[in-house]
């Protein structure tokens, strides 16, 4: 093929070969409709071929394999002990972010998955505690108590902790570990100060401008973190987040118990003795370090904050747990919660048996739970037997597992899990505000919009009563 | 068949493959709905009517402006003098801490710019408080982010199209410059009437490109917003929301329909570009 | 007069008083001294403003948690922390650190070598020779180019899952292996620097296209290859978005990914990572291996990567 081609810089435009062009478009077509062909469109749930309807759901035809388990790395453990107590279930591991900070992995894939009808896990443990917002829906989750797990097992959980999993009384998921709400206080220098731990919002208030008086530049708090709402807002009763349904949510955050709250954040930020930093931030690492006399947060602050190194590394014996402080006038006490994390099965899973057993062991089960697992467990008696291990650990100042225990059944029920993350919302619409001083009470109404314009955009009804 | 044919046959395969099937496939997401029917441009004023799309282009106008300019001007001008250095081991080694920051794209830099931002822990503190700042979240204000977005994109990029440059640079015969040199000429008059014009398909190709990057603004909010965890920028770019609408609502016909509407307007600046500087003629 | 900054060697004619002056520059005013200092100093500048969070990188793997956030960010930890840091960097998950290097390098080089054996020839044909769709190629070629990838991870999903590549290594492999970044520093490469008239000499020869490409083009492509090589092999490796999509296990991630799981097991990023903490020193050490082997392929590619094309160029 010995063609001379003259130089081109005379030449004029060449005509565009239809040969070629059509050959290339026509590849294309090709594979466009080869593609089109063999993905299922854009049908949630994609296709199991024939299922047989039971336990509540259309169930893929059953087969013996590997049970795949997608977990985080503080969840390998379980997966470990549990491979160990049942050497003959073979599990295929796999290892993800957990979903956590809002990453969505597990609706990214389980998406691409429903189009191609295939590669779902088994069983998935989420730390975020809004999964069901979607999955449902996407028919991704099981039900658990149409008949796949007794309700024996599932009325073992903390009252209240299988709230996130549960729609129109079914139950989609299980939960990890509880992650109520109480207040966390330097036992040491409130006798030393002899200060009285506040059981009253109020009392908490005055408490906290003393401090700043007296003992200026300790801390009885924090609002700088994107989960601060869920403490004090939850505890508050404020209803800025009440999922009423699939996709319906009320909102109204110029009530009472918003504002009441919001001005008593404002009042100690004011004074001082509240912090505009978040507790994981560098700022108040290098600042409060013995700072701290009194922080409202979750259960998990005792491991996170106090006792870790690269947290506040409060020295042992200080540090002890009381009741969330109460608005005077509240009926039964409430507090809020701060994580917890899900375990989910998939509807598609054509290994429901060692699903589920895989699940009932590792909520239940104390092997993990109690000597392995970082968080309160939900599972009731579980929870037991891991309070008697902390308290050997003879870190706390006193007795913590009564408040714990006491808190895991307060958590208030009216506020839910939307898809929309209201730790995002506050983290963008308020945190910046707070960081320029404006008070919360003065931004509470961009705080409703915001999370109405968010709760839109995913499709949410929003109602203000 | 041409033997040109022949050369570019592989590359053909994997462009139908992985260029044309999945572009084709998002241009007709962004004019059909779920249920795969045509919808015409209701994807795109559904998507313009979503409370963060203006802000977006806002920001990404902004963005643009100051990515661009800083690009262009510093890109070049520090090749240009990179190239005038007498030094080859040194100027080796400037091209390559330069381009470090390269090696450092994405997530890997997530946990370098919240310390590098936040005056209680940087190297730059110094300058930070000099600006007035105190905390990690005075840096991060609205205010500032598109500045800080710019710096960070410089930061990861600069050093790559630093080398392409002076590359191109090598390729201006050295009897041209002799010539100017002996003429009289100095530094910044070789590369004002010589080098730059010598380097006109590069500067073109590294702006339409930086462009339609800016554009498709992501990395940079995305790792800020993992930084701050929410506080600054989530949902701040037209391609975060794109991202949002496709694996958090599920909705990839509103995601291409974002992702159409910058591909145009990167289509567009490209057209100008390219018919202005005569890109595609082989010279 | 235009004040100098020659390179010492070329021609200059150095007037009047200055002959006497040890330097061959033209240094007589004060800011003909500015006007030398100044580039130096910008070059110095622009040196601190890419080095220094690296700096801060390599010291904070040598600190421990509260030494990084305590201690000057400049100073140095230790090398004990050092040492702690690579053991629980490597303790996690069992070295699956390394595996994820290894997958990372496998992906980059067969990706590598496909990007070149296609994109290589493409470019020089569209540079140097004419045929029928050249010009729609290369627009085609560009507005692919411009498409924003997250509209694309959908169809490619679908296309990868219908000839059955999902989980395999070339799910990843072949896409990356898609450059048309490369193609066209190709075409640019070669439109602007090989001499026509030495392809028309071999022309006129009787020489084929493909003979001509062989023996003239190919020989003077080295940089070209190189920077393509290595803008591709960097591209591919710091990709994020279409492993963490494409692959399912995580023994198959490459590194890039892997950091992004480290990161979320980072107490301050991630509250709730109980028992399976990676400090902040540790995901610098991370970032640190994770790093490097762009790092020293640059510093090998360097060479080539900014000789002229036409340094290897017979005169005629």
């Amino acid at each position: 093929m010995a063609l001379v081609i003259r130089a081109v810089r005379a030449r004029s435009e060449p005509r565009p070969a239809r040969g070629r062009v059509v050959l290339a478009v026509g590849v294309a077509a090709l594979l466009a409709a080869t593609v089109a062909g063999c993905g299922n469109g854009s049908s949630p749930g994609g296709g199991s071929s024939s299922g047989s309807t039971k336990d509540g759901f259309t169930q893929a035809p059953q087969s013996s394999g590997p049970l795949t388990v997608w977990v985080d790395s503080t969840r390998v453990p379980a997966v470990r002990a549990y491979e160990k107590a049942n050497p003959d279930i073979k599990i295929n591991m796999v290892l993800y972010d957990g979903d956590a900070n809002g990453s969505n992995t597990l609706q990214t894939k389980v998406e691409l998955y429903d189009r191609t009808g295939t590669g779902w896990p088994d069983v998935v443990f989420s730390a975020e505690n809004n999964e069901i917002s979607w999955t449902v829906g996407a028919g991704f989750t099981a039900p658990l108590n149409q008949g796949l797990m007794p309700s024996s097992f599932l009325g073992n959980f903390a009252a209240g902790a299988l709230d996130p999993c549960t729609v129109n009384g079914k139950v989609y998921c299980l939960r990890n570990d509880m992650a109520m709400d109480v207040l966390w206080y330097n036992a040491t220098l409130m006798k030393q100060w002899g200060y009285q731990v506040p059981t009253t919002w109020p009392q908490y208030e005055q408490l906290g401008e003393k401090v700043a008086t007296q003992h200026p530049g300790y801390l009885v708090g924090n609002v700088g973190d994107t989960f601060t709402p869920e403490i004090y807002m939850w505890a508050s009763q404020c209803p800025a987040n009440q999922i009423t349904g699939l996709r319906a949510v009320t909102v109204n955050v110029t009530t009472a118990n918003c504002t009441r709250m919001a001005s008593l954040l404002d009042t100690l930020v004011k004074a001082g003795s509240m912090s505009k930093l978040g507790v994981f931030s560098t700022a108040f690492d290098k600042k409060e370090k013995g700072k701290v006399l009194m922080l409202p947060g979750p259960a998990w602050f005792g491991g996170a904050v106090f006792d870790s190194p690269s947290g506040l590394n409060t020295p042992k014996g200080q540090i002890a747990v009381a009741p969330m402080p109460q608005w005077p006038g509240t009926g039964t006490p409430s507090t809020g919660d701060v994580g917890g994390g899900l375990w989910l099965l998939s509807a598609h899973s054509r290994h429901l048996n060692e699903a589920v057993n895989f699940l009932t062991w590792v909520t239940g089960n104390n092997a993990y739970q109690d000597n392995l697992a970082p968080g309160y467990p939900a599972y009731t008696p579980a929870a037991t037997v891991w309070l008697a291990n902390q308290a050997k650990s003879g870190y706390y100042a006193s007795d913590i597992s009564t408040p714990l225990q006491q808190a895991a059944g307060q958590v208030w029920s009216g506020w839910g899990y939307g898809q929309f993350s209201q730790e995002a919302i506050w983290a963008s619409t308020i945190v910046p505000g707070i960081t320029t001083g404006k008070t919360i009470a003065s931004m509470l109404p961009a705080w409703q919009s915001s999370i109405s314009e968010h709760a839109q955009a995913d499709g949410y009804t929003v109602s203000s009563s | 068949m041409r033997p040109g044919h022949a050369f570019v046959a592989g590359y053909l395969v994997l462009l139908v493959a992985f260029g044309i099937v999945p572009t084709g496939y998002g241009i007709y997401f962004a004019f059909t709905n779920s249920a795969n029917y045509f919808s015409g441009l209701s994807n795109f004023t559904a998507v313009a009517r979503d409370f963060r799309y203006l802000p977006a282009v806002g920001h990404v106008a902004l963005y643009l402006l100051i990515w661009l300019v800083t690009l262009a001007v510093f890109v070049t001008g520090l090749a240009l003098v990179l190239h005038q250095l007498p030094a080859r081991r040194t100027s080796r080694l400037v091209r390559f801490l330069y381009y470090i920051p390269g090696a450092l794209a994405g997530a890997a830099s997530v946990m370098v710019w919240l310390f590098m931002l936040d005056p209680t822990v940087s190297p730059a503190a110094p300058l930070l408080r000099l600006l007035g700042y105190g905390t990690f979240g005075q840096v991060v204000q609205e205010g500032h982010l598109a500045i800080l977005f710019a710096m960070i994109a410089f930061w990861t990029g600069a050093g790559g199209w630093i080398v392409v440059m002076y590359g191109a640079l090598n390729n201006i015969p050295q009897e041209v410059i002799e010539a100017a040199r002996i003429d009289g000429a100095g530094g910044v008059q070789i590369a004002r009437r010589i080098q730059i014009p010598m380097l006109r398909k590069w500067i073109v190709y590294m702006v339409i490109l930086a462009f339609a990057v800016g554009t498709q603004l992501f990395v940079e909010p995305q790792l800020i917003s993992e930084a701050s965890v929410g506080v600054a920028g989530r949902d701040y770019s037209l391609n975060q929301l794109s991202y949002d609408f496709a694996f958090q609502n599920n909705n990839v016909n509103y995601a291409a329909a974002i992702s159409v509407e910058l591909l145009v307007v990167s289509l567009v600046v490209a057209a100008v570009f390219v018919t202005r500087s005569r890109f595609f003629d082989a010279d | 007069m235009p004040t100098d900054t020659s390179a010492p060697g070329t021609l200059t004619r150095v007037p009047g008083p200055d002959a006497r002056r040890p330097q061959p520059r033209r240094a007589r005013r004060p800011a003909a001294a500015a006007a030398q200092v100044l580039p130096g100093l910008l070059l110095l500048a622009f040196v601190v403003f890419f080095v220094l969070p690296v700096i801060w990188l390599l010291l904070a793997a040598t600190k421990t948690d509260p030494q990084l956030v305590q201690d000057n960010p400049l100073s140095f930890g230790s090398w004990h922390a050092l040492r702690e840091n690579w053991d629980a960097l490597t303790g996690f998950q069992g070295d699956v650190i390394l595996l994820w290097l290894r997958n990372s390098a496998l992906y980059a080089s067969l990706a590598l070598v496909i990007t070149l054996a296609a994109g290589i020839p493409a470019g020089y044909a569209l540079a140097m020779t004419e045929f029928p769709g050249r010009r729609l190629l290369l627009i085609t070629t560009l507005v692919v180019m411009l498409m924003p990838a997250t509209t694309l991870v959908v169809p490619l999903f679908l296309e990868i899952n219908a000839v059955h590549l999902i989980g395999s290594l070339w799910s990843v492999v072949l896409p990356y292996s898609f450059y048309p970044f490369g193609v066209y520093l190709t075409y640019i490469y070669f439109s602007t620097a090989l001499p026509r008239d030495l392809l028309d000499a071999a022309r006129i020869d009787g020489a084929t296209e493909f003979a001509a490409f062989r023996r003239i083009a190919l020989p003077l492509a080295a940089p070209v290859v190189a920077l393509v090589g290595f803008f591709s092999f960097v591209a591919n490796w710091t990709n994020y978005f279409l492993p963490y999509v494409l692959l399912p296990e995580s023994n198959q991630y490459p590194v890039q990914v892997g950091l992004g799981l480290l990161l979320t097991d980072v107490p301050q990023f991630n509250p709730t990572a109980g028992t399976a903490q990676v400090l902040r020193p540790e995901l610098a050490l991370a970032t640190l291996v994770a790093i490097s082997p762009v790092l020293i392929v640059f510093l090998f590619a360097q060479r080539y990567l900014i000789a002229g094309l036409l340094a290897g160029a017979t005169k005629q």
